[in-house]
C-alpha cells in the first residue's frame, strides 16, 4: 500500500506536485494518468526517495522508502528504461542490484527468464533496443520479488506480445494481493489493465476513482440511430430533452435517452430503424474530458490546422 | 539461417519461488554490488591497462638511462616517478565510476536498491580504493621485477626509507588520487566537469603554483601552500630521504576527507 499525504515538490519557482494525497490500495492495478508534465514521475521518484518532497510525506507499506531495510523485497521500481549503465552487460547489471540483498544468482537468472531476455543478458545493456531495455527494467524491478510494483510506462517500446505479458503480470500481481501502481499513456492499455485511476493534472490529482466509475462519470453514452426518415426521429425525440447530431444523411448520435426509448419512441411514430448502437465513452474520452484544461504541451487540432491550410 | 532472439516471456503465473526473509541490505552486499560494478565495465579494466602500460614503460626507460643519471638519483624513482602519469588515470578512473552511474541513468537504479546514500558512496570509495591500492602495488612490483637487470644502481632493499617506504606512500598516493576522483565525481556529477577538476588539481593546480617561483618573496605563500596540494604531497612522501613527511601525509589524506565529505554532503541532499 502506498499512501501519499500532501506531498509538494518545487523546483525553483515552478511546482511539479502540489498538495497530493491519494491511495494506492493493495490487491488492485491503479493506473497513474495524466498529460506529460502533470508530476506522474516525480511523484513516483518521491515515492521510493529519489525526489525529496518539499512537503508531505508518502509511506510504502506504512514507512518511508528510505527506512527500509530490504527496499528491493518492498517495492520494484521501474522508472525509466535507462536507468542503466550502458557499459555493463544486462546480467551484470542485475547481479550488482541483487548483491546489495545478498539475493542469490539463481534469481538473477530466473527474472531474465521471466522477462524473455536470457538471449541477450550477456550483451552490453547500450546496445538494447527500447523494448529488450523496457525487459531488462522490468527484470531489475522484480529481482526482489516486491510486494508492490511501480512502472512508469512499463509498455513504453514493447512489442504486442511483451505488452499483453506486461498486463497479464501486473493482473496476477494485483490477484495476488500486491500492489501495483502503473503509468501509461496508452488509454486502451490503461482499460484493459487499470481497476483504479488516479489522474494528475498539473501537479494535482483531478480523479482518484474506480475505472468504471470514471469513464461513466466524465463521458456520455451515445446512441447511434440509422433511419431512413431521421427529421421524423428528431422531432419525435425532440421532447425528452436529447441532444441530436447528425454525421451523415440517415444517421444520428443521440445523447441523454437510452436505446430502449429511442426504439420504443420510433416504434410509437412509426419509423422504420436500420441500426440501433449505445456506445459507451471510453478511457480515453474520459481522461481527454477530464483534463482538457490541464494539458502543459497542447498540440494544435489536426483536422482545424488543416482546413486553415486548405 | 535465421537468428531469432528469444524473447518469448514466461507465464506469468509461473510464480517465482519466495524470496527468503535473508533478503535485505548489509554494507558488507554494498561493497560487493560496488565491485561487480567496478569489475564488469570494461572501461576499468582499459584504465589500468593504461595505467601499468604507462608506469612499466617509463620504469624501463628510466632504468635504461639509469646509469647516465649520476649519484644523485636514487634508484627507486625510476618505480615512483611515472605516478606523474598515471595518476591522471587513477583520477579519472575515480571520477568516471561516479559520473558513469549519473550519465547513464544508473545511478537511480543503485539508489532505489540501496536508498541509505552514505552507504552507496562509502561502498564505493572501499572499492575504488582497494581496487587501486592493490592494482598499483602490482603494477609497481612488476615494475620492480622488469627494471631489476637495467638499474644502475640497484634498489637497497635493505634500507626501507630507500626502497619499501616510498613504494608504499605511492600506492597510498595512487589510491588517494582515484578517491579525489570519486569525491569530485559526486559533486559535479558530469564527467568532463569532473575529469577537468581532477586534472585541474592533481595536474595543473601544481605547474601555476610553480610559476609563482619566480616572482620573489611576495608570492612565496602561494608556493609555500603549494606543497599541501595533493601531487605535491605525494611527491615529497615518495621522495628518498625526505625529512618531515607527516604534514604532506596528513595534507593528502585531507585532500581525500574533504572531497568524500563533500561528496557526501551533495549526494544526501540533491534529488538523484
Amino acid at each position: 500500500m502506498i499512501v501519499a499525504e500532501g506531498l509538494t515538490k518545487r523546483f525553483g519557482d515552478t511546482t511539479a506536485v502540489s498538495d497530493v494525497s491519494f491511495t494506492v490500495q493493495p490487491g488492485k492495478v491503479t493506473g497513474f494518468l495524466g498529460p506529460n508534465g502533470a508530476g506522474k514521475s516525480t511523484t513516483m521518484r518521491m515515492i521510493v526517495g529519489l525526489d525529496r518532497p518539499s512537503a508531505g510525506r508518502v509511506t510504502v507499506n506504512g514507512e518511508p522508502y528510505r527506512a527500509s531495510r530490504a527496499p528491493l523485497t518492498e517495492v520494484g521500481v521501474l522508472l525509466d528504461a535507462k536507468a542503466v549503465h550502458t557499459g555493463r552487460s544486462a546480467r551484470a547489471h542485475l547481479r550488482a542490484i541483487a548483491a546489495t540483498h545478498g539475493l542469490p544468482k539463481s534469481r538473477v537468472d530466473e527474472v531474465i527468464d521471466l522477462t524473455g531476455i536470457s538471449s541477450v543478458a550477456g550483451r552490453r545493456a547500450g546496445k538494447f533496443s527500447l523494448g529488450m531495455g523496457q525487459r531488462l527494467g522490468i527484470a531489475a524491478a522484480l529481482l526482489g520479488d516486491p510486494q508492490t510494483l511501480i512502472l512508469d510506462e512499463p509498455v513504453n517500446g514493447l512489442d504486442p506480445e511483451g505488452v499483453r505479458w506486461v498486463r497479464q503480470f501486473v493482473r496476477y500481481q494485483a490477484a495476488q494481493g500486491r500492489t501495483v501502481l502503473l503509468s501509461s499513456h496508452l488509454m486502451s492499455e490503461m482499460a484493459l489493465t487499470a481497476d483504479h485511476v488516479i489522474v494528475l493534472g498539473r501537479g494535482r490529482v483531478l480523479a482518484d476513482a474506480p475505472l468504471d466509475e470514471l469513464v461513466a462519470a466524465w463521458t456520455a453514452t451515445t446512441v447511434l440511430v440509422r433511419t431512413p426518415r431521421p427529421s421524423e426521429l428528431v422531432e419525435a425525440l425532440s421532447t425528452s430533452g436529447v441532444t441530436v447530431t447528425t454525421a451523415e444523411t440517415g444517421v444520428l448520435q443521440v445523447e441523454g435517452v437510452t436505446a430502449a426509448v429511442i426504439g420504443d419512441t420510433a416504434a410509437a411514430a412509426g419509423i422504420p430503424l436500420h441500426e440501433l448502437t449505445p456506445t459507451a465513452g471510453s478511457l480515453e474520452d474520459a481522461y481527454l474530458a477530464l483534463t482538457g484544461d490541464a494539458v502543459e504541451y497542447r498540440t494544435a487540432d489536426v483536422t482545424e490546422t488543416h482546413q486553415e491550410q486548405s | 539461417m535465421t537468428a531469432t532472439a528469444t524473447t518469448t516471456t514466461r507465464s506469468p503465473h509461473a510464480a517465482p519461488e519466495p524470496i527468503g526473509t535473508r533478503a535485505h541490505l548489509t554494507f558488507g552486499r554494498v561493497v560487493r554490488s560496488e565491485a561487480i560494478k567496478l569489475f564488469s565495465l570494461r572501461s576499468t579494466w582499459w584504465s589500468i591497462g593504461v595505467a601499468a602500460a604507462l608506469s612499466v614503460g617509463i620504469s624501463l626507460l628510466m632504468a635504461a638511462a639509469s646509469a647516465d643519471f649520476g649519484p644523485g638519483f636514487p634508484p627507486v624513482m625510476a618505480i615512483v616517478a611515472p605516478m606523474q602519469f598515471t595518476m591522471l588515470v587513477a583520477g579519472i578512473l575515480g571520477a568516471i565510476a561516479v559520473t558513469g552511474e549519473y550519465s547513464t541513468g544508473m545511478i537511480r537504479s543503485s539508489l532505489t536498491a540501496v536508498p541509505q546514500r552514505g552507504a552507496v558512496l562509502a561502498a564505493k570509495a572501499i572499492v575504488m580504493g582497494v581496487f587501486l591500492a592493490v592494482s598499483s602495488a602490482v603494477i609497481f612490483a612488476v615494475a620492480v621485477v622488469a627494471t631489476s637487470g637495467l638499474l644502475t644502481p640497484q634498489i637497497d632493499w635493505s634500507d626501507p626509507a630507500a626502497s619499501t617506504v616510498p613504494i608504499a606512500y605511492g600506492v597510498l598516493s595512487m589510491t588517494a588520487f582515484a578517491l579525489v576522483g570519486v569525491g569530485f565525481g559526486f559533486i559535479l556529477r558530469n564527467g568532463a566537469g569532473a575529469i577537468a577538476a581532477t586534472v585541474g588539481l592533481l595536474f595543473v593546480a601544481p605547474i601555476v603554483v610553480s610559476l609563482f617561483s619566480v616572482f620573489g618573496t611576495a608570492w612565496a605563500w602561494v608556493t609555500d601552500l603549494g606543497q599541501y596540494l595533493p601531487m605535491t604531497a605525494s611527491q615529497t612522501l615518495t621522495s628518498v630521504g625526505a625529512e618531515d613527511t607527516v604534514p604532506a601525509l596528513i595534507a593528502l589524506l585531507a585532500w581525500v576527507a574533504a572531497g568524500l565529505l563533500g561528496a557526501w554532503a551533495v549526494l544526501r541532499t540533491r534529488d538523484a
